[in-house]
């Protein structure tokens, strides 16, 4: 908060809310989705990607 | 505006994706594909055992089931789904590659968007100048101090109950990221100690092990995996950081 006249802080406060909630949101349904999920598509799909950054998988 | 900020953080995500694509095809893919030479040699296992069941090394590798192993042209570790999953195979019919490919595009954009909601709703911007703190701040929460208790594991790793190691891994993880924020962001003494505190906690109460450590998977590729595994999500994060924090200044910034 010490920048006032750059952007992502120059938005007002209620939409940077808006907006980090909306982006957490979002970002750990992706995560979930590529990472967690227990489904077998998703699973046999991101296979390698959840091994290597170490997501609790099968 | 709103939408260009998640616009922003998701095409930092797509940009960290790709590098960590390139960096796991160098340094983690072969380990996997090594180690799952070793979990494919294992005979099916009862599905009623779940967490357990393709980890014994007990059981004597059938002949039969390796000439099916080699004939096949399922790889082990797609192979094993099937035990416990009526159906698998990878999305949209696509290549072991290009599903890993998407699973990183998705995975960098998502951890880039929560990357990004931490900075706005905690109200500290995400620069050039501190995207490599931010990134590191974010291996920290995800990958390194989960891994104290849960090290990234190679197919047929013996392993617990996975919902249970899920539930303390996802709770560390949040643990983490909030005691790094009241340790790194917060000046006051009380709330430095209270983070600690955070941090150690599911350290404290202790990570689920499995009850049979022993694996047909070699001992020094298990090792040679985790460094490579937190090695490379550690410059993905760093990669994701910087990005976010240069895309921040010069795009977001602008309009």
């Amino acid at each position: 908060m010490a920048t006032s006249n750059v952007s992502s802080v120059s938005l007002s406060l209620s939409d940077r809310l808006v907006a980090g909630i909306l982006a957490l949101m979002i970002g750990g349904f992706l995560v979930f989705g590529a990472g967690l999920a227990n489904s077998a598509v998703l699973h046999d799909t991101a296979h390698d990607t959840r091994h290597s950054y170490g997501f609790p998988c099968h | 505006m709103i939408v260009k900020t998640l616009l922003a953080a998701i095409v930092a995500g797509l940009i960290a994706g790709v590098f960590m694509t390139a960096a796991q095809e160098l340094r983690v893919t072969p380990l996997i594909l090594h180690a799952e030479e070793f979990e494919g040699g294992e005979p099916a296992a009862e599905p009623a055992a779940a967490g357990h069941e393709e980890h014994s090394s007990l059981n004597a590798v059938s002949p039969l089931g390796k000439l099916l192993a080699f004939v096949s042209p399922i790889t082990p570790a797609y192979a094993h789904e099937h035990e416990h999953e009526e159906e698998g195979g990878i999305l949209f019919g696509m290549s072991r590659f290009s599903g890993t490919l998407l699973a990183n595009l998705v995975t960098g954009a998502g951890f880039s968007l929560l990357l990004a909601g931490i900075s706005l709703t905690i109200g500290h911007r995400i620069t050039l100048a501190n995207g490599a703190l931010w990134g590191a701040c974010g291996w920290l929460a995800v990958h390194m101090l989960p891994a104290l208790g849960l090290p990234p594991e190679l197919p047929g790793f013996p392993a617990a109950d996975l919902g249970e190691r899920q539930t303390w891994w996802a709770l560390t993880v949040l643990l983490s990221a909030a005691g790094l924020y009241l340790l790194a962001l917060r000046g006051e003494l009380v709330a430095k100690v209270a983070g600690l505190v955070l941090i150690a906690a599911p350290h404290a109460y202790g990570a689920p092990q499995p009850l049979d450590i022993s694996s047909n998977v070699p001992a020094v590729l298990g090792a040679e995996f985790a460094v490579a595994a937190l090695a490379t999500t550690l410059a993905f994060w760093i990669v994701l950081g910087v990005v976010s924090g240069f895309i921040n200044d010069r795009v977001v910034k602008a309009g």
